[in-house]
């Protein structure tokens, strides 16, 4: 009985949905607007924190020792560096290995070689490179290294360049993030609105038979059922529809947008793979944002015209 | 059995609809309920299918105390009691058969089950022949014989009809009302709320006659004496 009762709940909600078809179809269209901008704000969410992932990985501390510091003591000065807990790791490049690197680089440029040549003697310094566990604690290590503990032995900290593109990275990201939201909220909102007059309009064109099922013993499920199906119907569909919009577009477009977002970073980050793996997490989301938004506007219209 | 004790309704800013009626219908009884607009016959009839509450008083139906019926409980107390009204509220695009089917379908009857009630209680009323036509096909005794016909849908042990022929003439009344004494004969309690006369005296029933929601007077093979 509860299984032919469900039968003819969904049966019911079905045909709601055709005998007010343009309004269910206006319901899904602004349903589907909606779940398509949080699908771009996962999108971006997704690139920017692959984007500073990568640059943050290139993040590093860059310390140049002064020509009277010693490797023995700038040896002293790793080994403390390297021991907090905060450092993941340090690398040493002394003023022959930088000097190697740099004609390595300038190989097929004579001119360097021979302005080099002219010095007589090697103009780069001894450096250190830290890596943080977290970009968070750079500003911490910078901080001490500046200390008078090892003011005689440091030239220069190079650190704010790269913070400044992260934070400037993060601040643009934030306002996308903080518009997006904006804009869920306006159309989640809409659909609340659209949903509910879709809602009150089915049960305004079925008040006749709403009347008989009560007068002939229907349960409150059997009458309430199909109104609340039919809003969960639209939020699937929306939900079908937008998906499918999401994985044509990145696949049609994750080329440019994985050069636009990565060029330069040495990373093999593709956007429509990373979409086709998170396939549970993309659907998982827009059902609970779409059925949440569906029901909550049906039940409401449903407490309020069908008591 | 269906027994009222000292019931009385009262609507919000009105005089009392009914007055600490106290009676008892025996199983299987048929009752007629005469008075004029107003009397408070529909209240009764309301009462029983838990439509409205009581405001003071028992109605107790085979032993279950309706005036404290949850609101979930309803549903089950009206598939106990067909009721019939005045102006059939029947689903105009669904055939007679649709109608009636409609009502079993909502109690969750399976589909075997609709297709051979449904062809009986058409027998039962005598319009196998209307199955398929639509009510805007039917005269008004054969529309009124389906909206019996779709109360009768779970084989009830009560059938109100509340002023059933009140949109009829005189031969339809009349075919209405045998139909109502005959599902009566098969067992079933019928209350039978009417202020018309001719069949109130014909019937030679039992009559409660109402007047300011009182009862005035309450005869076995009574008449209408208003």
């Amino acid at each position: 009985m509860i299984g032919i009762s469900f039968f003819r709940v969904i049966r019911n909600a079905f045909r709601n949905f055709r005998r007010n078809v343009w309004l269910s179809i206006a319901t899904t269209l602004i349903m589907t607007l909606t779940l398509c901008i949080i699908l771009f704000l996962y999108t971006v969410n997704v690139l920017g924190r692959e984007f500073l992932r990568n640059v943050e990985q290139k993040v590093d501390i860059a310390v140049t020792f002064k020509d009277t510091t010693q490797l023995s003591e700038i040896n002293t000065i790793q080994k403390d560096i390297a021991a907090r807990s905060d450092v993941q790791n340090t690398r040493i490049v002394t003023s022959d290995e930088a000097l190697a690197e740099y004609r390595k680089r300038h190989a097929d440029n004579p001119y360097i070689e021979e302005a080099l040549k002219e010095l007589n003697s090697n103009p780069l310094p001894n450096s250190m490179y830290i890596v943080a566990k977290d970009p968070q604690f750079y500003e911490n290590i910078t901080s001490s290294l500046r200390s008078n503990q090892y003011e005689e032995y440091i030239e220069k900290i190079n650190f704010q360049d790269t913070k400044i593109i992260i934070e400037k990275m993060i601040r643009i990201m934030n306002i996308i993030k903080t518009a997006a939201i904006i804009a869920t909220g306006i159309f989640g909102l809409l659909v609340i609105l659209i949903m509910f007059n879709t809602i009150r309009l089915a049960i305004y064109s079925f008040r006749e038979e709403i009347d008989i099922m009560r007068l002939v013993g229907a349960s409150r499920w059997y009458i309430q059922g199909p109104f609340l199906m039919e809003s969960v119907l639209v939020a699937l569909i929306s939900v079908s529809i937008a998906t499918t919009i999401l994985y044509v577009s990145l696949n049609t477009m994750a080329k440019n947008v994985n050069l636009f977002v990565f060029t330069g970073q040495n990373t093999n980050f593709d956007i429509y793979q990373y979409a086709v793996s998170h396939w549970i997490q993309i659907i998982g989301l827009q059902l609970v944002a779409a059925i949440s938004l569906a029901v909550l506007s049906s039940y409401v219209a449903i407490r309020r015209y069908l008591r | 059995m269906i027994t009222f004790t000292k019931v009385s309704k009262k609507y919000a800013d009105l005089s009392p609809a009914l007055q600490e009626v106290t009676i008892k219908i025996p199983t299987g009884d048929f009752v007629s309920i005469v008075g004029q607009s107003g009397a408070g016959k529909s209240t009764m009839l309301k009462l029983l299918s838990a439509e409205e509450k009581p405001t003071q008083g028992n109605i107790v139906i085979d032993g279950w105390d309706i005036t404290k019926i949850k609101n979930w409980q309803v549903p089950y107390l009206r598939r106990q009691i067909g009721v019939v009204f005045q102006d059939f509220k029947l689903l105009p695009k669904r055939t007679a058969f649709e109608n009636i089917a409609f009502a079993m379908e909502v109690g969750g009857a399976q589909p075997k089950e609709i297709r051979t009630s449904v062809s009986q209680i058409l027998k039962l009323v005598n319009l196998t022949d209307k199955a398929h036509t639509y009510p805007n096909e039917m005269s008004g005794g054969e529309r009124q014989r389906v909206s019996i016909a779709r109360a009768l849908a779970y084989k009830p042990q009560i059938l109100l009809a509340d002023e059933p022929t009140g949109n009829l003439d005189a031969l339809n009344s009349w075919d209405i009302v045998q139909l109502l004494m005959k599902i009566n004969r098969l067992g079933t309690t019928v209350l039978l709320a009417t202020h018309n006369d001719d069949i109130v005296n014909a019937l030679k029933k039992r009559v409660i006659t109402l007047n300011q929601g009182k009862i005035i007077s309450d005869q076995q093979a009574g008449t209408y004496k208003l």
